[in-house]
């Protein structure tokens, strides 16, 4: 009894002492809830040779954030993304596809645990659609690097010196879905009661202390599984973006090396150069003509060889332009020739795109 | 005895949970002023004061800027040396994502940034922004500069809120100086 009264005296003076002694100044945080958002309208046309023109309007993505933080170090972020517009049996999608807590301890040291984004390439965690110049997004993030490759796992993080870091474990990909013609992106969970028999490991490095200039590496490894298929993937790739006075330049390398089953190795590159002429105009606004390359194989080495290692084999060019008001808006054109190695059958493309983000 | 332990762990959580409360804002206070300190040197003086924003004046540089200050206040500081001002220290807010990201500018009584420095950043992405090559290229700036971002300050890759929004935050301070030195 006497033990009980004495600690809750001690209690109350604890919380009562400190906040008459220290002064509200220099607090500047207050717990506050952020929503935001992004999506992206698109217009496709697509003619393979002679064949008849495919073309579609599409809401490729509606995307939903809202976060809580509640103190300096302790908060919560979220994406709800719906995909082209209606979600009915395997139409659309509509995903969870962050939704994690975040502990920030110091800038070099950082926690998140629930739904995280793998931490590889450009554009898996800087997907919203003014941050990149084609009406869709490169097709070396969508075969190569799954963008947006997320799932449910834990990671830390950090920025000191320079250099900027991320490691990330989480649920790994399902091995039965793997393809030829799209290599691990058919494996994503997506976190729906997602199989965790073999987690996926990745890291990834940047340094970003020459000014403009981002340059940096991952390395994903799993030993991926499924009813019926193990195999281990090593996702090797590099990356790097320097934007300076107009000039904007991208490049994007990677290759996934598969230890079973028919494709042996996936891997592309790709590179973007563009320029700001808004500033020859004297505006605030950016104006960006673009070209793009890529050549992607996703079935670059197969056992099989021959004409399996041709038949996914593209190399396409593109032009396009990016204009952008203001910085959160983007209205996108682009004109692409996709040619396939084997029978050099080649696709014209051409989008059209308008995308936000707040 | 088993009860006593029960009451200490208690305590002792609660102590370091406050002790942590206590001394966020704190260390803001003392690394800002262990920065002045290190600029000028032992010998000078600093006085700090809570500035009030006229509302005239708050207007008028929030619509050059495009950016809306933090609070009602700006924290500033005067620096003095032998008795004769030296410099100003803005100590300000500016949102990143989602977080305030805490900094700090000092500029000689002719409004030339002597130095720009990010004392809190709070957010997982785009801390980049405290990396010296990035927030040593204000020094020197004053109301003339441009503070365009991609030109006369470099981007960087995934940090674009947070850049964009210390720029137009140091730009706001040379901005504010400008309309109220005078009364300084």
């Amino acid at each position: 009894m006497r033990y009980g009264f004495a600690t809750l005296t001690v209690l109350v003076a604890m919380f009562i002492l400190p906040s008459i002694g220290v002064s509200q100044d220099f607090d500047f945080f207050e717990p506050h809830t952020t929503l935001g958002g992004y999506g992206e309208l698109h217009y496709n046309y697509s003619k393979i040779e002679d064949a008849k023109s495919k073309k579609t309007l599409d809401f490729h993505r509606f995307i939903m954030f809202f976060g809580y933080a509640w103190t300096e170090k302790w908060s919560f972020k979220s994406e709800l993304e719906l995909e082209h517009n209606f979600v009915d049996g395997e139409k659309g999608e509509l995903e969870l596809e962050q939704a994690y807590i975040n502990y920030h301890h110091a800038d070099y040291l950082g926690f998140q645990a629930g739904v995280v984004l793998v931490s590889t390439g450009l554009i898996n965690e800087f997907h919203e659609p003014p941050l990149f110049l084609s009406v869709e997004r490169p097709y070396y993030n969508k075969v190569i690097l799954p963008t947006t490759w997320f799932g449910n796992g834990a990671a830390l993080y950090g920025n000191t010196s320079g250099f900027d870091y991320k490691i990330v474990v989480m649920e790994g990909l399902n091995s039965d879905k793997f393809s030829a013609s799209s290599g691990i992106r058919g494996g994503r969970q997506k976190g729906f009661k997602a199989d965790a028999e073999n987690l996926l490991y990745n890291g990834r490095v940047d340094y970003l202390g020459l000014p403009g200039l981002k340059i940096g590496a991952s390395y994903i490894y799993n030993n991926a599984n499924g009813d019926s298929t193990t195999i281990q993937i090593g996702l090797i790739e590099f990356h790097t973006q320097y934007q300076n006075k107009g000039l904007y330049a991208a490049f994007e390398i990677g290759n996934i090396s598969y230890d079973s089953g028919d494709v042996e190795a996936s891997r592309g590159y790709y590179f973007d150069v563009a320029y700001n002429i808004g500033k020859l105009f004297g505006i605030d606004s950016k104006i960006l003509p673009f070209f793009r390359y890529y050549d992607i194989n996703t079935a670059a080495e197969t056992k099989s060889g021959g004409d399996s290692e041709k038949k996914y084999h593209y190399t396409q060019w593109m032009i396009g332009l990016s204009f952008l008001p203001i910085d959160q808006i983007a209205f996108k054109i682009d004109y692409a020739q996709k040619t396939v190695e084997l029978e050099s059958i080649t696709t014209d493309l051409f989008n059209l795109g308008v995308g936000y983000m707040f | 005895m088993k009860r006593l332990l029960k009451i200490f762990f208690l305590l002792l959580f609660l102590m370091l949970n406050l002790i942590e409360m206590k001394t966020l804002a704190q260390v803001i206070k003392e690394e800002t002023e262990a920065l002045i300190i290190e600029i000028f040197g032992e010998e000078v003086n600093f006085t700090f004061s809570k500035f009030e924003l006229a509302d005239t004046i708050k207007k008028k540089v929030e619509s050059i800027v495009k950016q809306k200050f933090f609070g009602e206040f700006i924290y500033l500081y005067t620096i003095s040396a032998n008795d004769k001002i030296i410099a100003f220290g803005f100590l300000d807010n500016v949102y990143g994502k989602s977080m305030p990201i805490t900094f700090f500018v000092l500029i000689d009584i002719n409004g030339n940034i002597i130095s720009t420095n990010i004392i809190k950043y709070r957010e997982a992405y785009g801390g980049a922004v405290s990396n010296k090559a990035w927030i040593e290229q204000f020094t020197g700036k004053n109301i003339e500069a441009n503070f365009k971002v991609g030109w006369d300050i470099s981007s960087i890759s995934g940090a674009t809120i947070s850049v964009n929004s210390v720029t137009k935050g140091i730009k706001k301070i040379l901005l504010l100086y400008e309309e109220i030195k005078d009364e300084l």
